[in-house]
């Protein structure tokens, strides 16, 4: 019976979590409280809301695992250098620069920092981190776990075998071949930022066409069993500290598209942009539907596939996983990037000292609860109207029903990065125009970007297609939409006629459910409610800033109702 | 906790680390960690990284 914490920190999301006698009690990412957008700076502030969250003093804590091995991580930069000697200094400079300023010493950081002894504080590998933050919650008995990322220590994939809460490698492919720096290297060359604009070259992938398969083809290889060989003269991961490409991914696909240039997909040069994104997108399912089949071959006994790592944030390539792959089930985490390490390494450490650990995550809402009476007061002192309505889903359907946009904080905040009715920005999902209207004026975001439905399990089947099943609880994999969809829902769903729909039940989450039952259709349009380049709200205050700065309609604060007008 | 302690913890991690490269038979790392981490400890004396960075680059 142990209280255990899990951390993740210095590459990117940060994170911490919390688990006591073998269960998650709190989970959350730095991020939310620095209010800097993948924040990968040692996560105080989160380990400290972890422990309010749970009411544990810092002296009560057994155990505190960090999400990845320090030293293996070092062994690899220094051979990764010789190996690439005399190209790869520059890089090497950069990267002992980070590991000897801090990195190596992390382990002795936190245990001043909880003040624990040595023996109180270990490490466990980046990728069983990952691959045990997806098996064990997953409820899947066994399993076959595949973990693919950048980079771990030296691992870029992996494959394990889930069994009796036990997780067993069966394959692993080593750095420099990876399919999330591939994915990384093609973000950066379409403009956006490695390690955030990941989800804009996914959205982006369905204006396109996958075209250019024969110039992909002269720089990274898919294997039959879905390993990849990268050319190393085309990627610069290896060698260079902040250039994840060379001359010749330019020579091959033409320049690359400056950072932050307006987007116009009906431009040629634009659409060309975007037949690389769905290039990219295609090779990336064709490897991630290979290592699902190879997975299966090295688990025989598993029905299920547990997804870890960045890459299994890919919406469309879960898709295809499951329609296409030889899994019954497939299960993705909601925290499933660097943030999730926390989550897995917590629960190796309670399972290494004694606790069964292994029981199926219910609901993400793991972070710190709304504070009503907190919001009361600052939106009292700022001047905006608060009542407490008697029928408060009936005054929050009307406005919904009547176009408005209504901001929503409300009970604990959500582990992982999507807003899955906690910290959501809702609206009535048609006419189409809503999507530019909130990509625009409250996003201020590609227009190419999608917006996700949530709905009820009753209403699911009649506006989306694709088996549903526990994927859709977290909001990680697209369904294709019906034709009643396409007519109700237009705002909601992607150019390619899918969306990352919210599957919402009443017993996890009476509110919403109630809510949708008293719209006019039961689905309702569900963003995350941030504003263009922040972190999603977490405290009452961010919430109570947002709607300062948004033409949103009102924001709901537990049973409080709050309006810009003054009283 | 004082500065004494957290330099002999710090100084016992770089014995673990360099265990680590010993049980890894990465003998060939040990004096390279050794020169980098005093350089470091230099750099650190000598008045802070951010004066030395720049030159860093040209060691090379």
């Amino acid at each position: 019976m142990a209280t255990v914490l899990g951390v993740s920190a210095h590459y990117h999301d940060a994170a911490a979590c919390l688990v006591r006698d073998g269960a998650v009690v709190a989970a959350v990412q730095q991020e939310r409280i620095s209010r800097v957008k993948n924040d990968a700076s040692f996560p105080a502030a989160a380990i400290a809301q972890c422990l309010r969250i749970a009411d544990v003093d810092p002296g009560a804590i057994d155990r505190a695992v960090f999400y990845e091995q320090p030293f293996a991580k070092l062994e690899r930069v220094m051979r990764s250098t010789l190996t690439t000697f005399p190209h790869g200094l520059s890089g090497f400079v950069a990267g002992m620069a980070r590991q000897l300023g801090g990195r190596v010493f992390v382990l002795d950081h936190l245990r001043e920092h909880l003040g624990l002894s040595r023996d109180q504080v270990m490490a466990v590998p980046h990728h069983q981190s990952h691959a045990a933050s997806a098996y064990l919650v997953s409820g899947a008995e066994p399993a076959a776990v595949l973990v693919v990322d950048g980079v771990g220590e030296n691992e870029t994939t992996s494959i394990w075998h889930g069994t009796g809460g036990a997780l067993v490698p069966r394959y692993t492919q080593p750095f420099p071949d990876s399919l999330g720096l591939f994915y990384a290297a093609i973000t950066a060359y379409l403009g956006f930022a490695v390690n955030e604009g990941e989800y804009k070259v996914m959205g982006l992938a369905a204006f396109g066409q996958p075209r250019l398969e024969e110039e992909f083809a002269a720089f990274i290889t898919v294997h039959d069993d879905g390993s990849v060989t990268l050319d190393r003269d085309t990627f610069l991961h290896m060698v260079h500290p902040t250039r994840a490409f060379g001359p010749r991914l330019e020579q091959r696909l033409g320049p690359a598209r400056p950072f932050g240039r307006p987007w116009r997909l009906f431009d040629p040069a634009d659409a060309h942009y975007a037949d690389v994104a769905a290039t990219a997108q295609a090779v990336l399912e064709t490897a991630l539907l290979r290592l699902a089949r190879t997975a299966h071959r090295l688990c025989g006994d598993a029905d299920t596939l547990c997804l870890a790592g960045g890459v299994a944030l890919n919406v469309r390539a879960v898709r295809r996983v499951l329609d296409e792959g030889p899994f019954h089930e497939v299960f993705v985490a909601p925290a499933a990037g660097d943030a999730g390490g926390a989550m897995g390494a917590a629960l190796l450490g309670a399972q290494d000292l004694g606790d069964d650990v292994q029981r199926p995550l219910a609901d993400a809402a793991l972070g710190a609860p709304a504070d009503a009476a907190r919001a009361q007061a600052v939106a009292a002192s700022l001047g905006f109207a608060v009542a407490r309505p008697s029928d408060l889903l009936g005054q929050a359907a009307r406005v919904l029903d009547d176009g408005g946009l209504l901001a929503v904080c409300r009970g604990r905040s959500e582990w992982g990065p999507r807003a899955l009715g906690h910290r959501s920005l809702l609206a009535r999902p048609r006419p189409a125009a809503v999507q530019d209207r909130i990509n625009a004026q409250v996003k201020r975001r590609e227009p190419f970007r999608p917006l996700a439905p949530v709905t009820t399990r009753d209403a699911f089947d009649g506006y989306f297609g694709g088996r549903c099943d526990k994927l859709q609880r977290f909001m990680t994999v697209t369904n294709p939409a019906t034709a009643k969809a396409r007519r109700d829902c237009p705002a909601a769903l992607h150019v390619d006629g899918t969306a990352r729909a919210q599957l919402v039940e009443a017993a996890s989450d009476p509110w919403l459910t109630g809510l949708l039952a008293r719209t006019a259709e039961p689905v309702l349009l569900n963003t995350s409610l941030n504003a263009a380049g922040e972190p999603i709200c977490d405290a009452v205050e961010d919430a109570l800033l947002f709607l300062m700065r948004h033409r949103v309609a009102a924001l709901v604060v537990d049973d409080l109702w709050i309006e810009r007008g003054r009283r | 906790m004082s500065l004494w302690r957290r330099l002999v913890a710090r100084l016992r991690t770089v014995g673990d680390l360099v265990g680590f490269f010993v049980r890894q038979n990465r003998l060939f790392f040990v004096p390279m960690l050794l020169v980098l981490l005093a350089a470091g400890v230099l750099l650190m004396l000598t008045g802070g990284l951010s004066y030395v960075a720049p030159f860093v680059y040209t060691l090379f």
